[in-house]
């Protein structure tokens, strides 16, 4: 049978409609993005070693409304929007105004312009990865019979890293700290010093994301929550402009420098990882084994199925269902061959991909989530959407993934002004814990997993009504900058996909003390002497 | 006798079924037994009956159970429903092969249910052949995110076999020790706990606390690196160094600690001077590790004698029914409707 045409990259494929006379408005709508530090801010920036905030339950709470949780959520819709098929308009000569629309997508693949090989920043990082991955090759897996499981050599591998980070990094971002340093303003001795210390500064701060992007040296395990730590390291990057410097020249497209990030950076980022995995057998962090979405990642998902998302114009916002012309099926992923078709390609089919390559047996019982996902009949943009909910609600909203990621002065800590109080206050993930009772405060109450508000079954008699019967009102909320048409309610039945870190069952903290709130269900005759 | 129906998804039932308990003197524990074997489920009124009776089978058990070799000690299991058969098969099965097993039979895999139900069928027809002690995944809390409340809510279509089974984990024990010589623990020590009478007096009847002395025993590790007691990188229980190791064995006039809650790639893992061993029985964990497995013999000698396995040959053999599988709409998480 002859395979579909892979979409090629970024040509025009598909022709569809071939009569819409659309008025494509200049006015490009602002979609959620992350604002750039002007140089007057940046001049006046302290920069601050990221810190650890999240100790308990009850401060994720807090991180859902805080600026850094608004911050990250922003700039991952904006890399997800950037990768979406846009709609490309093509006037019929001689049909009186009408145009055809064709599709121009967003592959993965050698084209140098799409993954913004024109972009210094881009290009530096890709060095970066380069070097990252090159490493692997100088430290080789220790041959310890006696060993657990992961294995020890990733820690060696770790130290050189940390040891080259400074240096990889000021390469990327030293000399390029526009509105700080040079930029052919004359500046006072005493304040260039100054200058300096904040420089060294910034790198320490942009640093710890860096570093904290590869894993866990102490428990050789890797997780959703060092990816998160990686796309911090990428957001800070963008606030401090460094991959707008040097882009003199024209005005590149709208979202040109995201794609490059998106296909030039990340899908990189991951097949380093991917390498990291493979040659340490490093541990899924905090794994919710067939229950969870991956073992390690959440990002592909996203992204890539924002690469197959009905093609828009600049100024609409992410389709909710709908596929590009000509995407692979959502049930293809069940597919081998069309996985190893579209791997090479698409970032959801290349991490389904990955999983074909490790997992053993078959995909509907190592992988029921993405398998049942599989059979979504609305579209890419269907399940991009609910990607993003997944992500806001299982690595953003779960303490075990969250209680890692530490705060400086690009992700802060600090009240987001915008947050919406009443919906963050029943946060989304809330609703992935089963239903509360509500028929007495009974002191049976279990630890609670994540948030203080929440009550867990009880262990006594009364039984709590069935998932669904909304008992204990488990209202979730959507990310303030979570996609339109998102619902208030969720009451996920599915697996969380793999927590970050604590490897490998992370203690589900609840609020402390709670556990003097238990009571003992009957005491047996020695117990007691 | 109750209609011991097998559903692969069971749908929910009526509020007024629910209501009407099944007198656990009408469940066959044979025949629950020979279809959890074929992989079956049982409907959920005889699982709740089943858990009602090992309550308070287990409520007579002490906080720390003798038994007598031979013995046949078992580690993580993980839902990993092929490789238990598998062990069984190698093993022996229940009761020509006495049994303990040291706890984490439910999440990340995808046949908990079944798992379990086999274990609780086992242990209440052979109560004296096989012992089940309480692993840190025997409980409320963990069990809500690694996958066990998911896969009882999809399996029945609503959450009362996970309310069964997980009051009837407040029961389970916390430790054994083999011919007064093996200490059996999942996890392992704590440092509020120096002599095994400590263990004694914990009131264990509840679910897994935060901290202290009972949530030491299920989510500590032993760290070949150092001495004594550190904070534990897992958020619950402790580290512990050979010292800890060698005192415990010396206070109580024991030889050996016996543990699992560790994936190791050999399927076990001796420590300290062979004071102290992990054994793992989930192999090729999470369908991905490639890791081994073992059973760990204990001989009326006392010898100790590591039984290594691979995963089951089912594993590979569904493989060919990929194809037929058709994705559920009714079970996509709510993310995605």
């Amino acid at each position: 049978m002859e395979p579909p045409p892979l979409p090629r990259a970024g040509a025009p494929i598909a022709p569809t409609t071939s009569t819409s006379t659309t008025s494509s408005s200049n006015a490009t709508k602002s979609f959620p993005h992350l604002e750039i530090l002007s140089p007057a801010q940046l001049s006046r920036h302290q920069f601050l070693l990221p810190k650890k905030r999240i100790n308990e339950g009850s401060d994720v709470s807090f991180f859902l409304k805080a600026k850094a949780y608004s911050e990250i959520g922003k700039f991952l819709m904006q890399l997800n929007r950037s990768v979406c098929p846009r709609k490309v308009h093509i006037p019929l000569k001689g049909s009186g105004g009408s145009v055809a629309t064709r599709t121009k997508s967003f592959p993965l693949g050698d084209d140098r312009k799409l993954w913004g090989g024109g972009n210094r920043a881009i290009g530096k990082l890709r060095e970066v990865l380069k070097e990252v991955a090159d490493l692997v090759a100088e430290v080789p897996p220790e041959d310890n019979p006696n060993r657990r499981f992961g294995n020890a050599a990733f820690r060696v591998w770790y130290k050189k890293l940390e040891q080259r980070a400074g240096g990889l990094l000021n390469n990327v971002i030293g000399g390029e700290t526009g509105g700080r340093r040079g930029d052919g303003v004359k500046q006072e001795e005493g304040r260039e010093e100054a200058n300096e210390g904040e420089n060294d500064r910034m790198l320490e701060e942009v640093k710890a994301y860096f570093l904290g992007g590869w894993g866990s040296a102490q428990r050789l395990d890797f997780g959703t929550g060092h990816e998160l730590s990686f796309l911090a390291f990428l957001g800070c990057l963008w606030k401090l402009g460094v991959f707008h410097r040097g882009q003199e020249g024209p005005k590149g497209e709208e979202g040109e420098i995201e794609r490059g990030i998106v296909l030039g950076v990340i899908e990189p980022y991951l097949n380093v990882v991917r390498k990291l995995i493979l040659t340490y057998t490093l541990e899924p962090a905090g794994s919710h084994g067939v229950w969870g979405l991956d073992d390690h990642f959440f990002l592909p998902y996203i992204l890539g199925s924002a690469q197959l998302t009905r093609p828009i114009d600049e100024n609409e916002p992410m389709p909710l269902e709908g596929s590009m012309p000509g995407a692979p099926k959502p049930a293809d992923i069940i597919k081998h061959d069309a996985v190893e078709r579209y791997r090479e390609v698409n970032m959801y089919f290349s991490a389904v991909g990955f999983i074909n390559d490790v997992k053993k047996g078959p995909f509907w019982e190592h992988s029921p989530i993405l398998f049942d996902i599989s059979g979504i009949k609305d579209g890419w943009g269907k399940i991009n959407k609910g990607m993003i909910k997944m992500f806001d609600a299982e690595v953003l909203g779960k303490f075990p993934v969250v209680q890692h990621f530490p705060f400086g002065s690009l992700f802060e800590w600090e009240l987001d002004p915008a947050a919406e109080d009443k919906h963050v206050e029943r946060s989304v993930h809330l609703a992935n814990q089963p239903p509360t009772t509500t028929t007495t405060a009974s002191p049976t109450a279990a630890p609670s997993i994540g948030i203080p508000s929440t009550q867990v079954p009880s262990a006594g008699t009364a039984r709590p009504p069935p998932p669904g019967a909304g008992a204990g009102g488990v209202v979730g909320t959507r990310a303030p900058w979570a996609g339109a048409g998102t619902g208030p309610s969720l009451t996920p039945r599915g697996g969380p996909p793999d927590t970050g870190p604590p490897p490998p069952t992370a203690f589900p903290r609840g609020v402390p003390g709670r556990a003097n709130n238990q009571f003992s269900v009957t005491k047996a005759p020695w117990a007691k002497d | 006798m109750p209609r011991l129906v097998w559903r692969d998804r069971a749908p929910p039932q009526k509020a007024d079924e629910r209501l009407t308990p099944i007198p656990t003197a009408s469940v066959d524990l044979d025949e629950c037994i020979s279809r959890l074997y074929k992989k079956e489920l049982l409907d959920e009124r005889v699982i709740e009956a089943i858990c009602a009776k090992t309550k308070e089978l287990l409520m007579r058990e002490s906080n720390v159970v003798h038994v007598q070799a031979p013995v046949t000690v078992v580690g993580d299991i993980h839902g990993q429903f092929y490789d238990l058969i598998e062990i069984f098969r190698i093993g022996g099965f229940c009761p020509d092969t006495n049994y303990l097993f040291l706890g984490d039979y439910v999440d990340r895999g995808m046949f908990s249910v079944e798992t379990i139900s086999l274990l609780v069928c086992l242990k209440l027809r052979y109560p004296n052949r096989i012992h089940l002690i309480r692993g840190n995944h025997e409980s409320r809390g963990v069990t809500q995110s690694y996958g066990f409340y998911t896969e009882c809510s999809r399996k029945y279509g609503n959450a009362n076999v996970w309310h069964s089974f997980t009051d009837m984990f407040d029961y389970l024990t916390l430790s054994v020790v083999i011919d007064d010589k093996i200490f059996c623990v999942h996890g392992g020590l704590s440092p509020s706990i120096h002599s095994i009478d400590q263990i004694k007096i914990i009131d264990r009847f509840r679910e897994i606390p935060h901290e202290g002395p009972m949530a030491d025993l299920v989510w500590s590790d032993p760290d070949p690196d150092r001495d004594e007691f550190s904070l534990s990188p897992r958020g619950a229980g402790y580290t512990f160094g050979s010292q800890v190791v060698k005192k415990f064995l010396s206070v109580n006039n024991m030889t050996h600690i016996l543990r699992a809650h560790q994936l190791c790639q050999e399927g076990y893992q001796t420590l300290f001077d062979d004071q102290l061993s992990t054994v793992w029985s989930a192999p090729n964990y999470c369908y991905r590790c490639g890791n081994q497995a073992s059973v760990l013999e204990v001989n009326d000698q006392g010898e100790r004698f590591f039984n290594v396995f691979s995963a089951a040959p089912e594993n590979d053999q569904v493989k060919d029914q990929m194809n037929e599988k058709v994705a559920e709409p009714n079970a996509l998480p709510d993310y995605f409707l």
